[in-house]
């Protein structure tokens, strides 16, 4: 086995588990997994508050704004300058997008393991089969997975037909939800120069439309995780007062 | 710039991962349906239904014409007495549907594809088994649970089912009749029966594992079926009670193949049994082959061959002793089929989609690749 079909056959066995412990609930067991990855990307996320609120700070830096306004027409000199100052401070541009990044291979992981763990052709049921790396998972009793969860079949995408219109709405909650994410952890930033607000007001755009679209076209299981992700991302800075409301409303990024 | 780039490569490619693993018209998302009559082999192969020449291994049409992102065949085409090709497609519109070879027609790329003589769109889910032809009446179980039963004389273009009955579970295997009764197998943990008259369920019984093989009448008139739960189990065709007669190494996925009272049956550690009904034992210790055995055996005159998921196909005598016999590669999921003195193997993962062999294991022709 492949290190990547041991690390999709982990996620397989930690949702049957899940599955199994919560009463054959594939969508709880989904949410619950999602719980569970948040809490094991913790360090991460808190890496990111902690890098958006060092950029933050550096936005209000005196020296951080004298060399925006001496180097504002080289903009060469300008980047070296900002890597100096940031070497200096111990402050990583890239920490406060690494969490979103990290997601990736976690997005495709947990597909993979959804429709694998789901067995709804032939093959993935086969591949079920060998990924069963935890002993006491009695599989054959599970197999079937029930993929109903609420209105949704977990192992297709989602919509629901109104006056015939087949409406994402999934998708649509993906994207809100992303979005809201994505502007309550951008920094406060008036300067047109500063690359890392540029990167994070590129990624509170791209993200919500790249999430969304997945959830149009992949498994709503897939879509379970991402708003359950959302949801968390939000409370968690929320409940550590590192949310910024204003960010939401129009204009609100330059009071 | 450079961290703008970084993250549309990262989501290009985070994109390009789910989308190579997600569904629609693709070969290799599950293995193909190969099924023949004298002249004919018919493979459900991804997006297309190819029809291929027994003679010399030449496409003779394939359907539809043109990719269509609705249509996805996995399911084992069925052939009707008045010659129409009956296959399920597990693509976004669930329909089934009767092509019908006499009438060609050639598109404007020299590729010829069949009429469709009738479609059933009532289903709401995939079909993955083949449906089974009782005299003029067709039984197609879909993955939505129900047993849809169509009528083949009502001239219809448009078939409406004459009764659906929901089984519930997911139905993946053939049913399988003795002339009175038609016996369903569920994913579902379970095994029914229902009268092929009436359509009135008879029994069904649960059992401790999901079945996603057929049942077999054996010799002795009791139906077997193998399970996910490592099982062979009997059961009274008449009443459903039922009992494990056997315990595998590991999950039964194919139907057992009959020969006399003997069963002949495979699992997915490898392990090949043959199976005697009279007395409840193995004839022989297992065969163990090169690899998982996913597909049903073939039982020739004197000799079994048997596929496995490593690519090979071993010829295994009655008396339990085996040699490789053709190595086509890929991954052998599909039953190998006889037509005449041909033996035809679909490998999955492979350039070729179909092999030909003759009974030496010799290659009869240059293995098929469709025509583009």
């Amino acid at each position: 086995m492949s290190p990547w079909q041991y690390f999709i056959s982990i996620f397989v066995n930690v949702l049957l588990w899940i599955y199994d412990v919560v009463g054959h609930n594939f969508g709880l067991a989904i949410i619950l997994f999602t719980i569970l990855i948040r809490i094991v990307t913790w360090p991460l996320n808190a890496q990111q508050m902690k890098g958006a609120a060092a950029m933050q700070e550096l936005q209000n830096d005196k020296e951080w704004q004298a060399i925006q306004k001496k180097y504002a027409k080289d903009r060469e000199k300008l980047a070296q300058e900002q890597m100096r100052i940031y070497r200096e401070r111990k402050i990583s541009p890239f920490s406060s997008c690494l969490p979103t990044l990290i997601q990736f291979p976690i997005i495709i992981a947990l597909y993979q393991s959804i429709t694998r763990a789901l067995g709804s052709t032939p093959l993935d049921l086969l591949k079920l089969s060998r990924s069963i790396i935890f002993p006491f998972l009695n599989v054959p009793d599970l197999i079937p997975l029930h993929s109903k969860f609420l209105w949704m079949d977990l192992g297709r995408p989602e919509s629901i037909a109104i006056f015939g219109f087949a409406f994402p709405t999934l998708a649509l909650i993906v994207a809100i939800t992303t979005y809201i994410q994505a502007k309550l952890t951008m920094p406060a930033s008036t300067n047109p120069n500063d690359q890392s607000a540029a990167m994070s007001k590129m990624m509170s755009l791209y993200m919500p439309l790249l999430l969304g679209y997945f959830a149009l076209n992949f498994a709503s299981g897939l879509s379970i995780y991402f708003i359950t992700s959302n949801l968390l991302g939000i409370a968690q800075y929320a409940m550590q007062g590192k949310a910024n409301w204003r960010n939401l409303l129009p204009g609100g990024q330059k009071k | 710039m450079r961290k703008k780039v970084l993250f549309v490569t990262i989501a290009l490619l985070a994109a390009a991962l789910l989308t190579g693993c997600a569904g629609g018209a693709v070969r290799g998302t599950t293995w193909p349906g190969l099924a023949a009559d004298d002249n004919t082999a018919y493979l459900a192969d991804g997006p297309y239904v190819y029809a291929i020449s027994l003679k010399d291994g030449k496409q003779l049409w394939r359907y539809p014409a043109a990719s269509d992102r609705n249509l996805l065949f996995y399911s084992t085409p069925v052939v009707t007495p008045d010659g129409l090709v009956i296959v399920g497609s597990a693509g976004k519109n669930n329909s089934l549907i009767a092509l019908n070879p006499a009438d060609i027609n050639q598109n404007t790329n020299n590729i010829n594809s069949p009429a469709v003589a009738w479609t059933f769109n009532g289903a709401k889910d995939h079909w993955f088994a083949a449906p089974l032809v009782v005299k003029d009446k067709l039984f197609a179980v879909n993955v939505d649970g129900y047993l849809y039963v169509l009528n083949l004389t009502d001239g219809q273009s448009t078939k409406k089912a004459v009764k659906a009955i929901d089984i519930g579970g997911r139905l993946w295997a053939q049913p399988t009749t003795d002339g009175e009764r038609i016996f369903l197998t569920s994913l579902d943990h379970s095994v029914i029966a229902v009268n092929v008259e009436t359509y009135e369920a008879l029994w069904h019984e649960d059992i401790e594992g999901a079945v996603a093989s057929s049942a077999v009448l054996g010799t002795d008139g009791m139906l077997y079926v193998g399970s996910l739960a490592s099982q062979l189990e009997r059961f009274d065709p008449a009443t459903g009670s039922h009992e494990p007669v056997f315990s595998a190494e590991d999950w039964i996925w194919s139907t057992p193949s009959l020969d006399s009272d003997t069963l002949y049956f495979g699992d997915l550690d490898g392990n090949f049994y043959s199976f005697s009904t009279s007395t409840g034992k193995l004839n022989w210790p297992p065969v163990k082959p090169d690899g998982p055995i996913t597909a049903s055996p073939l039982v020739l005159g004197d000799s079994i061959l048997i596929a496995t998921e490593s690519g090979s196909v071993y010829q295994v005598s009655q008396s339990g002793q085996s040699k490789l016999w053709s190595q086509p590669g890929g991954q052998i999921y599909t039953t190998p089929i006889q037509v005449g003195d041909l033996i035809l193997v679909a490998p999955l993962g492979t350039e070729a989609y179909l092999y030909a062999y003759n009974q030496d294991g010799s290659q009869a022709w240059q293995p098929f690749i469709p025509q583009n």
